[in-house]
């Protein structure tokens, strides 16, 4: 009897439990799926866009457009709110964009809420746009049936997985911010009449966009930093060594365009010198010929022979140029600090003392380019 | 005051759920943010420390059975009964009562205050501590067999969660975990004591004893138990760390639920959600021990019917749920809760072991003590 009273007070109690949460009926919600940041005229004041999806019964779904200001994050989505007449909701955040100008004061503070806040998920994209993030939301001509905040997620995630640009969640993006001795690398994204377009990897120091990386230049990075499995790479090689090989006359040329499929890479890094610091980089490629600009007869061991000579000193100037580069801006977004303070033992690591470190650091570099195919002709 | 409990044969469970018990009582709340709160002493060694408190945790276990096996069935209110005599006996036991209650307290806060952080920021704190209070008791008034079936359900069917860190092994920066053993010894030691709030819960052997079937095998089915937390708290914070850059880490309060954030199935975004659900299951046989232990306790010492001490003790932990507001006033009772811990799950048992083995000596001709070692 008594167990009967305890499971029924149960069941009684249960019921006004219900009532305690708050209700989200889906067709009264705009959910948000794409989010903007941009500095408005007044001082300390953000601008945010936010892309919505609303979803009505009677008619398709349909996304809209709405911009407010406030002083946090969540200041501008209240005012927002007051716009709308359904409630904002961010459970499916896709893509937040940054407007140049608050990417290049820093990003902190925004991602930190993004961080901060539980409904938040941890797979969003973000990425900087070219002038402001308004415009870009704004002003581009994608159909309007489209969820500009999917078309966004769609338009990065393909890209990433043909490892085209490098893959900017809010975890990764974190996670290379948080690390010490390791600065995390952003698809920039810009209005080309009317369509939106990625143009290149913004690299950053520690939260501060810094300069833009040409999405060419972007595969000697992403070589780098992981293994790589897709992606092609144009290359301009001397032609002076492959001239007698050429069936036509190319007295007059200097350069000979190739590009290549990469396959399949890895990559080796080892400290030399604690002190200095001295780093060994070992880049393995197998590669695959898709073009050629000269009729080359690609059958002759001798022909694919140079060509894995010349690709490899190409390769390796870009790659020394680009890490040359990367030292004069002090940045490291290959992660050579993090590598650097997991092999060497009793040092307090600082982010700053190594951009110091860096500066001076040197870098021998090796790499061994495997041509294994040439396509179905030679 | 009987010395031993000599249990109905119908009450007594068979001995591989030991097993079940120790590990369903150790793997609680803490193991959600045990990766940080050890990371932030012993930093990027902080599983070692954890692998350590796993190897003394053992140790321990081995010195509770080993005292409890000086006796014949008795549990840890005999054992102050016999040594300490009716008073000061029953003093102890009582405050050892208020440690099993207060541990059971800081589980229900810990787990309302993730179920607030993450899935209803405006759940009130008495709802959910009720429902889950109404739970325990529910379960507690089923008696010890009832109370170790929620164990064994609870590891049988959170077995799975364990399975889902495969995926954020996929982004493992092994880099994170070099140079091994690069932090300071004292700190890494200092981090095995930060792993006493999630791993105590074997302490309960002291009172699940006399219920035992087979007493000589309890130990191996224990160590059993704890050898698998043991496993499983290391991997968890050697993919936290790996995971987490090291200032993410120091942040993040459950680090093994926001690893969760990342797996993503096409029909269900946010599997972190659904972890916190199912934890629940995890917290539930925890409540329900300490609970059982607890009233156990005090049905000892005063006699009379269970069933009143439980519906008293459990108004009492919700009562004191009105008291906590913020996330700071947790903080601190947990960490107080933390170090008491660290004395009576590790330090007294070993104490009170000693204690009985001079005892035992002494009295070598005495009555009861020396029919089994």
């Amino acid at each position: 009897m008594k167990r009967v009273v305890n499971i029924l007070t149960i069941i009684i109690l249960l019921i006004p439990v219900t009532g305690c949460v708050e209700k989200n009926q889906l067709e009264q919600l705009g959910l948000i799926t794409a989010v903007g940041f941009d500095y408005s005229d007044k001082k300390d004041v953000i601008k945010g866009t936010a892309v919505l999806q609303t979803f009505d019964p009677q008619m398709k779904n349909i996304s809209n457009i709405i911009s407010d200001e406030g002083k946090t994050s969540k200041g501008i989505r209240e005012n927002e709110n007051l716009k709308s007449n359904n409630k904002l909701v961010s459970g499916q955040l896709r893509v937040v964009v940054f407007g140049e100008e608050v990417a290049k004061d820093g990003t902190g503070r925004l991602v930190d809420t993004l961080n901060r806040d539980a409904t938040i998920g941890n797979m969003l994209y973000i990425s900087v746009a070219k002038g402001t993030a308004e415009d870009l939301l704004k002003k581009n001509k994608i159909e309007a049936s489209q969820n500009l905040g999917t078309y966004l997620y769609q338009l990065i995630k393909q890209n990433v997985e043909e490892e085209l640009v490098i893959s900017p969640t809010l975890y990764e993006y974190n996670h290379s911010f948080y690390d010490e001795g390791k600065d995390p690398v952003i698809p920039i994204l810009k209005l080309d009449a009317g369509d939106i377009v990625i143009s290149g990897a913004g690299l950053f120091k520690d939260d501060q966009y810094i300069e833009e990386l040409k999405l060419n230049k972007l595969f000697f990075l992403k070589v780098l930093i992981d293994q790589y499995k897709a992606g092609a790479l144009e290359l301009e090689l001397p032609i002076d060594e492959l001239k007698k090989f050429i069936k036509d006359d190319v007295s007059d040329k200097e350069k000979l365009i190739l590009t290549v499929d990469n396959i399949n890479s890895n990559r080796k890094i080892k400290l030399l010198d604690k002190e200095k610091p001295k780093f060994s980089v070992e880049v393995n490629l197998e590669t695959r010929v898709l073009e050629i600009s000269e009729n080359v007869d690609l059958g002759n061991p001798e022909v694919v022979k140079i060509l894995k000579k010349i690709t490899e000193k190409e390769i390796k100037k870009e790659m020394s140029n680009l890490i040359a580069h990367f030292q004069n801006l002090g940045i490291d977004p290959v992660g050579f600090g993090n590598f650097y303070n997991s092999r060497v033992r009793g040092k307090n690591f600082k982010q700053e003392e190594w951009r110091e470190m860096l500066k001076t650091a040197e870098f021998d570099i090796r790499i061994n380019n495997k041509i294994v195919r040439t396509g179905v002709i030679d | 005051m009987k010395v031993n409990l000599y249990p109905k044969k119908a009450y007594l469970f068979n001995t591989f759920l030991v097993a079940f018990i120790i590990h369903a009582a150790q793997a609680g709340v803490g193991i959600a943010g045990l990766p940080r709160i050890v990371f932030l002493t012993a930093k990027h060694d902080a599983w070692i420390s954890v692998f350590f408190a796993g190897v003394l945790t053992a140790g321990v276990i081995y010195i509770i059975l080993f005292m409890l096996n000086q006796y014949e069935s008795a549990d840890l209110y005999g054992i102050h009964y016999d040594i300490f005599g009716k008073y000061i006996g029953a003093l102890l036991s009582l405050i050892y009562v208020l440690y099993l209650l207060s541990a059971c307290f800081i589980i229900v806060m810990n787990y309302v205050e993730i179920v607030q952080a993450w899935v209803f920021p405006d759940l009130q704190t008495w709802v959910l501590s009720l429902i889950l209070l109404l739970l325990g008791v529910y379960g507690v008034l089923g008696g010890i067999r009832v109370v170790v079936g929620i164990c064994f359900m609870s590891v049988i069917l959170t077995i799975w969660l364990a399975f889902m860190l495969s995926a954020p092994l996929g982004h493992l920066d092994v880099t994170h975990l070099l140079p091994i053993w690069e932090t300071k010894t004292l700190d890494i030691i200092k981090g095995i004591s930060k792993t006493a709030l999630s791993i105590i819960g074997f302490e309960l052997l002291l009172f699940v004893f006399p219920y035992i079937e087979n007493k000589k095998r309890a130990n191996f089915y224990a160590q059993m138990g704890n050898a698998y937390t043991t496993l499983l708290f290391t991997v968890v914070t050697l993919v936290s760390i790996g995971f987490f850059s090291e200032v993410s880490l120091t942040r993040t309060i459950w680090p093994v639920l926001s690893m969760f954030k990342i797996i993503q199935f096409p029909n269900l975004e946010r599997f972190e959600f659904i972890a916190i659900s199912f934890w629940m299951l995890i917290v539930l046989p925890n409540i329900c021990i300490y609970l059982w232990a607890a009233t156990k306790g005090i049905k000892r010492v005063f006699g009379k019917n269970q069933r009143r001490y439980i519906f008293i003790a459990a108004s009492i932990i919700w009562g004191l749920c009105f008291f906590i507001r913020a996330r700071y006033q947790m903080n601190m009772v947990t960490d107080w809760v933390g170090r008491i811990s660290y004395g009576t799950a590790f330090i007294y048992p070993v104490l009170l072991a000693a204690i009985v083995l001079v005892k035992k000596k002494l009295f070598k001709g005495g009555k009861k003590n020396e029919t089994s070692s």
